[in-house]
């Protein structure tokens, strides 16, 4: 009912909004050179600070504004040199080394150091600080811009982790912050990113300046704005009018609204976050999913394209992988396929001619749609299923105590390369695995101890063949996040990196000289 | 009289003791934060170490007695989400609710109690059927629709109004009218029952009899016994409009306590959550006892009959 109330009151809402739609208000919020975001969510004064980074990407979008790290996504680079200027491994395996870029000025005019590095290091606290700390087994500096971290032993993912999932490659100013303490930091934080803090006010705005003496380049746009407009009706009304440059996440039907609204574009980003379907009895010799073609069946049955075309205007992309495309050691595999005709020849191979009750299927509230739309698919195959909507934690609580039994649509966002996430959902005993092959199993604890770069990848790849062989998972699609530009932007920064679903880097942001 | 006191005092604390206690419980069987705080699909070594830092792994008797030794010290805890003290925030936000509650109090009083007076003088007739359709919409309509509306239509159409945020007396308007509206219609609907059962009571008929005008008559003998039940109302509406004002903040992004309870929730950030609430509780705990001193101030049978 409220649903039905909420879907009525946008179309209506929207239906006056066409009606408005005779173009977006000139008034100049870009104008003098500044730049406002609408942000979805409040923004939290410990995304000031890398050392407390949690696992979840939000963090980033003010991480890649006022700080920088030793090495970090960049467009066309997962792993671009940024405060290093290169590293290198020993041949044992056991210790990496880092120059650092000479001259790199933090907002408050001090020079960057080693000791700014290894006290970042040291003082990260955020989520990977126990698998980091576990590991690495000191940190030394042989030379003012030059640091060494020894390893207890041999880790391949050391750098996965200390730049791309973690906040312990992001590097403040060590005097500042001794001098200041941790609390007073949030509160007045200093970096070395393309953009100085000036002003915050919890759940209204952040007051972003740009730092002039940004290594990499100065910063075409002067001030950036983030202003937090938790409704997504009231982020694509502030941009209509004018009020803000970019609205981050807008979807459904008010995305459809920016494609009729003169003056506007959708920006639609590709995250790290796959969508799938688990075979959770694959394992069980008295259950459908046991057999081969009942998996393929299932996977043929998806219709994909429409799925992403009702759900996210076609902008999501559609995989047949369980791993991110743009992780370290990805192996692209075939295009998924619809085609219900085969999936039902299979099934009768598979001795199921009238399809059969496959019993539950469990999700996410929050992409129950996605769902439903999965349901009807599999019901045009004969394959009858429950839906099962749960709660966000309780949903994640369920998948990994493995209570779930039958279909389970799960996804991950986690940080990490193809061995982290195949550590997680497809190797003996990883969080969400319900069963293991020993094939997959063998190869991931080969890749764990190889160092050369080669061989690994070479391992990884043969894993992904064999997860997508065998249909462990059947791949929905990798989502999209869209957001909205206004008309004085000339370059958001939407997309630049690939798998980031914010602007960035910010350094790259342009307005129109005129409009 | 003393001792009535006493009595109400204890119920207040009683009261508060098992809000604090339910709104402890209750928060915590809406599931983990710990999931929220991290990717899907993150490892149970993340999961577990969120659980860790913010205390969520001892036993819940463990954490409901450091919330209450904490609370006692004047210590809200620390949210989670913001990494704040939760009496911090709630301060930060309170001028912002204050300045909307009290906006919106004064627009819905002011359009709420003659409206009410006006129909209860008028029974049956035009003035009474307006302010019935008037107390419908504003109470049926829901406010987040309101408000998308007016947007729409101030901000988006008309381009008089901007569409969200604080800062000055335009950005006021839209979320103080969206606010008001429902609490005019309940103290339209609060002064005109009043005012019928005032208009009817004997000494009024004897007002009538001497002969006095009628605007004398509703304006100095009926008004002001009317107005009684309906300022107790507002006094615990105002309180309502300061703490759970969720939606209208929600939509106007108007940086009040109302959308930092919202956080809390959509954050499981039981801090914030149990802190709002205590607090808000608190300050209806303390008008009720406050009221309840006063009847007993200026009405000898309550505190003879206690």
């Amino acid at each position: 009912m409220s649903r039905q109330i909420i879907t009525t009151t946008r179309r209506g809402v929207l239906g006056l909004a066409a009606a408005a739609a005779m173009g977006v208000d000139s008034r100049a919020a870009a104008s003098d050179g500044r730049l406002t975001i609408a942000a979805h969510v409040s923004l939290a004064p410990t995304w000031f600070d890398p050392a407390e980074t949690a696992g979840i990407i939000t963090p980033f979008l003010l991480l890649y504004a006022m700080h920088d790290g030793v090495a970090k996504a960049m467009p066309g680079n997962s792993m671009a040199p940024s405060l290093a200027e290169s590293w290198s491994m020993a041949a044992d395996g056991l210790s990496y080394d880092f120059v650092l870029r000479p001259g790199v000025k933090f907002h408050n005019g001090e020079t960057m150091t080693a000791e700014d590095v290894k006290f970042s290091f040291e003082r990260y606290r955020g989520t990977s600080h126990d698998v980091l700390h576990d590991r690495v087994a000191s940190v030394e500096i042989p030379e003012p811009l030059r640091v060494r971290f020894h390893l207890k032993a041999p880790w391949p993912d050391f750098l996965t982790f200390y730049t791309a999932a973690s906040g312990a490659g992001w590097i403040v100013p060590k005097k500042y912050v001794e001098q200041i303490g941790d609390e007073a930091f949030k509160k007045a934080p200093i970096g070395a990113g393309p953009y100085k803090f000036v002003s915050f006010r919890p759940g209204v705005a952040l007051e972003l300046e740009a730092h002039e003496d940004y290594w990499r380049k100065k910063p075409a746009v002067k001030h950036i704005t983030f202003k937090v407009i938790p409704d997504e009706s009231t982020r694509l009304a502030a941009l209509q009018r004018g009020e803000v440059d970019m609205a981050l996440s807008i979807r459904g039907e008010l995305a459809e609204e920016v494609t009729r609204t003169p003056g506007l574009t959708l920006k639609p980003t590709v995250g790290s976050a796959p969508y799938w379907i688990y075979f959770s009895e694959q394992w069980d010799p008295k259950s459908p999913q046991h057999d081969l073609r009942v998996r393929q069946a299932v996977s043929l049955s998806i219709d994909r394209k429409t799925m992403n075309e009702a759900l996210t205007l076609g902008f999501s992309h559609l995989t047949g992988s369980l791993f991110p495309e743009n992780f370290d050691f990805y192996w692209q595999p075939p295009a998924p396929v619809y085609d219900p005709g085969r999936a039902k020849k299979l099934l009768a191979e598979a001795g199921f001619p009238n399809g059969f009750d496959a019993g539950d299927y469990y999700c996410d509230s929050a992409y129950s749609n996605l769902a439903e739309v999965a349901l009807n698919n599999l019901q045009e195959i004969g394959v009858k299923v429950r839906l099962r909507p749960l709660e966000r934690a309780a949903f994640f609580k369920g998948y990994a105590e493995k209570k779930m039994k039958g279909f389970i649509q799960g996804a991950s966002g986690a940080f990490g390369n193809v061995a982290t996430r195949a550590e997680s959902f497809v190797v003996k005993d990883g969080t969400y695995v319900y069963g293991d092959y020993p094939e997959i199993d063998a190869l991931f604890a080969q890749q764990a101890g190889e160092l050369d770069r080669g061989k690994r990848t070479e391992l990884l790849r043969q894993l992904q063949q064999i997860v997508y062989d065998k249909v462990i998972y059947t791949p929905l699609w990798q989502l999209a996040f869209i957001s909205a530009v206004g008309p004085r932007v000339d370059q958001s920064g939407m997309g630049l990196i690939k798998g980031f679903v914010y602007p960035a880097p910010y350094e790259e942001i342009t307005l129109k000289t005129h409009t | 009289m003393k001792q009535y006191i006493v009595r109400r005092i204890g119920y207040s604390l009683l009261s508060l003791f098992l809000l604090s206690l339910t709104i402890f419980v209750f928060v915590r069987l809406t599931g983990d934060p710990a999931t929220l705080l991290v990717e899907p699909g993150a490892s149970e070594a993340d999961l577990q170490a969120i659980r860790v830092q913010f205390g969520l792994d001892r036993p819940i008797w463990v954490q409901y007695w450091h919330f209450i030794a904490s609370f006692l010290t004047g210590d809200l805890g620390e949210s989670f989400y913001y990494r704040t003290p939760v009496l911090d925030l709630y301060f930060q936000r309170l001028p912002n609710s204050l300045l909307l509650a009290a906006t919106a109090m004064t627009f819905s009083l002011l359009i709420g109690i003659p409206s009410g007076i006006l129909a209860a003088v008028n029974v049956g007739k035009f003035w009474d059927s307006a302010g019935k359709v008037f107390a419908l919409l504003g109470l049926s309509m829901p406010s987040f629709w309101v408000g998308l509306v007016l947007i729409l239509f101030f901000s988006v159409y008309l381009g008089w109004l901007p569409s969200s945020g604080s800062g000055t007396v335009w950005h006021l308007i839209m979320p103080a009218f969206a606010l008001g509206w429902y609490f005019a219609a309940a103290h339209m609907r609060l002064t005109r029952s009043s005012m019928l059962e005032v208009l009817g009571s004997e000494y009024v008929k004897l007002a009538r009899l001497k002969g006095l005008p009628e605007a004398l008559v509703i304006g100095k003998h009926a008004f002001k016994n009317a107005l009684i039940p309906v300022i107790t109302l507002a006094g615990i509406n105002l309180v309502v409009m300061i703490n759970v004002a969720i939606i209208v903040e929600t939509v106007f992004a108007w940086p009040g306590i109302g959308r930092l309870l919202y956080e809390g929730i959509t954050f499981r950030d039981f801090p914030i959550v149990q802190g709002v609430v205590v607090i808000g509780g608190a300050m209806i705990v303390m008008v009720n006892l406050f009221v309840d001193i006063l009847y007993a101030l200026i009405d000898p049978r309550i505190r003879l009959e206690s």
